[in-house]
């Protein structure tokens, strides 16, 4: 709820003759308009420009409307927040607001394209009638003119980020959820969302499955791609959408880590099923069939939006000793970190050992630089020809020494190891320290502890960078990297699941210390025994005779007894 | 940490494999290491184990049978002798005569078995030489030790595998190679780990015989029985060499072998250089 309104300061303020009161428009009220995202403002942005009708519905990122109005279209952008649109109409003259409950606007004259990025779910108002989600969409369709386009995001209920929302008390904390979303009725699955539209007399271009939330998606999946388990690109969607759920997720408490639920879904090719939400582009029949073509997968990173077909540079330069890199390579059937995992689970050191020996004669016994220098091992996939890299967002400004490489790589997949509770075939109770040293010892290299200190150094720059960190927040990383031990649940999503898991693991080994402790303890005193009673025999042997000769007396005895 | 981890000298042949300064006096190892060829667990029935523990078996099949008994931080490291082989200089020749090993008991369990039928049986068998290798307290039994010599066997015995840190013969393994290698056939009354070594040394390997009858034998796994169903190949007065071979470094791991850094991590041993 917003503070108490100026009056003095609203009396004071010029006339907003941009601004139109369509009725039902809620005051003393505002809602959140979420980050700038990369992915929709171009992909909303393709479909505008000059001259251009475009009616944004419900909340945006600001960035979205002062893109399209940049680009020359005629925004409208209906809000039913009255302080959200008297903000926007102050921040954006050239552009038309109109304050209401969506059901309440005056959309008879048409768009040319109809931005629905936000979904449906704030598009009623506290005020007046509520409309049904079919009847939400029905109207968002009936806006578009011939020839005019919708780009609509839709949530998925059944959703990964919801399936693992840990947030008790949301509902309740929530002043929009006077209806709440999940009892909302309308399509729940993408195909309904398509048929609904096609209903309504829209035709579908494309239906994107959207990943990870739909407020802010990273990763649009569809076409052929979509479901397709035999698709090359699906090892290397699998380090994609692992990466997009991390930045999402990043130490957010969920039920469970999502990493895990999508990256089975795709596997099981039913990662449609557990997107964050479809978005939908529809084009209402006109004179001019729109004639272009869909990549399938659109992807933003760190350095902005790109497609596996056409890797687009991004954005470059350095940061701190990084350069920014963009390695789209979709080309293995598996990928290098996958492999090991199975092999680790499988118990398999043979083949284990000859991977990783492959993958550090790869890496060369010279300083290395490029992309290859921080893949980590699910960025490089496996071809006849060995590992290559598959994906890269960042290479080091100055060569790294081979073993730096090969130790920050192994130690990351030790990490990944025990923080994911994964099996493997070394003792349950090693450290990620001691597992990296394990595994550079199967390629014949020992590990010093200096050197595994400069491996994760380098790991701190790159999340620093991936992530953004601050001093303080590389310096608790580093320090939450150094301590990886059996027990430590996943540094980046704090999942109740992994939790559990962890403190299992804790009791284990504390059990295990506790009998640990006993056995020294006896072992302590069988010890003392024995030694007291060789000192004894010690004593007696070399200070006596008469010692002396009891001892060969004891002897011949053992002797003559045989 | 369990006294069975120096019998036969392993704890000091995998000291030597990793380049400890001191082999002979080797670290303590972080775990208990499987001290013999084993049908169970890994461990020795009754061997008192510290729950949580590390357990490092010789194969695979042994890791997975001792995860199905309960045991759940096993390692494959592979045989210390599969190490020894790794480190011992090839040798040329093929051997020659036989080493013949009677079934054994231990200090907890004596055999009962007709040792006159079972040299018979080996003379009747066998064409060369035949040293027959007696474990150390039936070697020391004259009764026992005279049967073999008066059939014109070679008798020896490969030393005291030690108790509680005290009396081990550290070269246990080392003198049982030689002797191994110093022969052409390997020959048991029962499938034990003499005749997986022998295999593993490049010898021809035979199970025959009275398989004799140990003292309250433990049939959890199956006992002598099992050995007949599991391993078929090894038994017979003549077997296949490549296929028991093969058989052996399963059961050894001799492929599954850690390299010396790995296994100091793996043993809880300080890394070279550090002491």
């Amino acid at each position: 709820m917003p503070d108490r309104p100026d009056m003095a300061a609203a009396v004071a303020a010029p006339p907003l003759t941009n601004l139109i009161r369509s009725g039902g428009e809620m005051f003393n009220w505002t809602d959140t308009d979420g980050r700038d995202n990369q992915l929709l403002t171009r992909l909303v942005l393709e479909h505008a420009g000059p001259g251009r009708t475009v009616l944004v519905a419900g909340p945006h990122p600001d960035g979205l409307v002062a893109a399209l109005a940049g680009a020359g279209a005629e925004v409208t952008w209906l809000l039913r927040s009255l302080i959200d649109a008297e903000t926007a109409a102050r921040a954006h003259p050239g552009i038309t607001v109109l304050s209401g409950a969506f059901g309440k606007a005056d959309l008879t004259g048409g768009y040319d394209l109809v931005v629905a990025a936000g979904g449906i779910q704030r598009l009623n108002s506290a005020e007046g009638d509520q409309l049904a989600a079919g009847e939400l969409l029905d109207r968002l369709a009936a806006a578009v003119r011939p020839d005019g386009a919708l780009i609509l995001m839709h949530d998925n209920q059944l959703g990964a980020h919801h399936t693992v929302r840990l947030d008790p008390g949301a509902r309740h904390r929530d002043d929009a959820a006077w209806h709440p979303s999940e009892t909302t009725e309308g399509p729940a699955a993408r195909s309904q969302l398509t048929a609904h539209l096609t209903g309504a007399g829209l035709v579908v271009d494309a239906a994107y499955a959207a990943f990870p939330e739909p407020g802010d998606p990273a990763v649009l999946i569809g076409g052929v791609t979509l479901g397709d388990v035999t698709s090359p690109l699906r090892p290397w969607l699998r380090t994609v959408l692992a990466q997009a759920y991390t930045v999402a997720f990043r130490g957010r408490p969920v039920l469970s880590d999502p990493r895990r639920l999508v990256n089975r879904a795709l596997r099981a090719g039913a990662e449609e099923t557990v997107a964050g939400g479809w978005l939908v582009v529809a084009h209402a029949p006109g004179d001019t069939e729109p004639a272009r073509e869909w990549h399938d997968v659109l992807v933003s990173d760190v350095h902005g939006v790109y497609t596996p077909d056409a890797a687009e540079p991004g954005v470059t330069g350095r940061v701190d000793s990084l350069v920014r890199e963009r390695i789209v390579n979709p080309v293995a059937a598996d990928r290098l970190e996958d492999r090991l995992l199975e092999l680790c689970a499988a118990a398999d050191v043979r083949r284990l050992r000859q991977e990783i020996a492959q993958y550090e004669s790869w890496l060369g016994a010279g300083p290395v630089s490029g992309p290859r220098a921080l893949a980590d091992l699910s960025d490089l996939g496996i071809t006849a020809d060995g590992p290559v890299v598959m994906s890269a967002r960042w290479s080091p400004a100055e060569p790294v020494p081979a073993q730096i490489v090969l130790v920050r790589a192994l130690w990351q997949f030790a990490v990944r190891l025990i923080t994911w509770g994964r099996p493997h075939p070394w003792p349950n109770t090693a450290s990620a320290a001691d597992l990296a040293a394990i595994l550079a010892g199967m390629a014949g290299r020992s590990l010093a502890d200096d050197e595994l200190r400069a491996a994760i150094d380098l790991q701190v720059v790159i999340d620093s960078a991936e992530f953004g960190l601050g001093p303080a927040e590389r310096q608790a990383h580093r320090l939450a990297l150094l301590a990886v031990q059996p027990g430590t649940a996943p540094l980046d999503v704090a999942g109740y699941h992994e939790l559990t898991e962890a403190l299992w693991r804790q009791r284990y080994q504390a059990s295990h210390l506790l009998a640990m402790m006993e056995w020294n303890e006896q072992i302590i005193r069988s010890r003392d025994s024995a030694l007291s009673k060789m000192d004894w025999e010690l004593q007696l042997l070399r200070r006596t005779w008469g010692g002396r000769s009891l001892m060969l007396a004891k002897r011949a005895y053992k002797k003559v007894k045989k | 940490m369990h006294h069975a981890n120096h019998h036969y000298g392993h704890a000091h042949i995998l000291a030597r494999y990793c380049n400890i300064p001191d082999a002979m006096h080797p670290p303590r190892i972080r775990g208990y290491l499987q001290h013999g060829w084993n049908i169970g667990d890994g461990l020795a029935p009754g061997t008192p184990y510290v729950s949580g523990a590390p357990l490092f078996v010789w194969s695979e099949e042994t890791r997975r049978r001792s995860w199905s008994q309960g045991r759940r931080n096993v390692t494959v490291v592979g045989a210390p002798f599969a190490y020894l082989v790794e480190m011992a200089p090839p040798v040329e020749g093929p051997g020659e005569g036989t080493i013949f090993y009677p079934f054994h008991g231990w200090e907890g369990q004596q055999v009962h078995g007709d040792h006159q039928r079972l040299i018979d049986e080996v003379l009747e068998t066998e064409t060369g030489p035949v040293t027959a290798c007696l474990y150390w307290n039936e070697y020391r039994m004259r009764n026992v030790r005279a049967l073999y010599e008066k059939a014109g066997f070679r008798v020896i015995c490969h030393g005291y595998r030690g108790f509680w840190w005290r009396d081990s013969n550290r070269d246990f393994l080392v003198g049982q190679l030689a002797e191994l290698r110093r022969h052409r056939r390997v020959v048991s009354n029962r499938l034990c780990s003499a005749i997986w070594y022998g295999l593993l040394a490049g010898r021809e390997a035979a199970v025959y015989g009275d398989p004799m009858v140990l003292d309250n034998a433990d049939m959890t796994f199956g006992g002598e029985p099992r050995l007949h169903r599991q391993w078929p190949d090894v038994y017979g007065k003549q077997t296949d060499f490549a296929t028991c071979h093969q058989l052996a470094r399963e059961q050894l791991g001799a492929d599954e072998l850690a390299g010396p850094a790995e296994l100091r991590k793996l043993l809880g041993w300080p890394k070279e250089g550090y002491v």
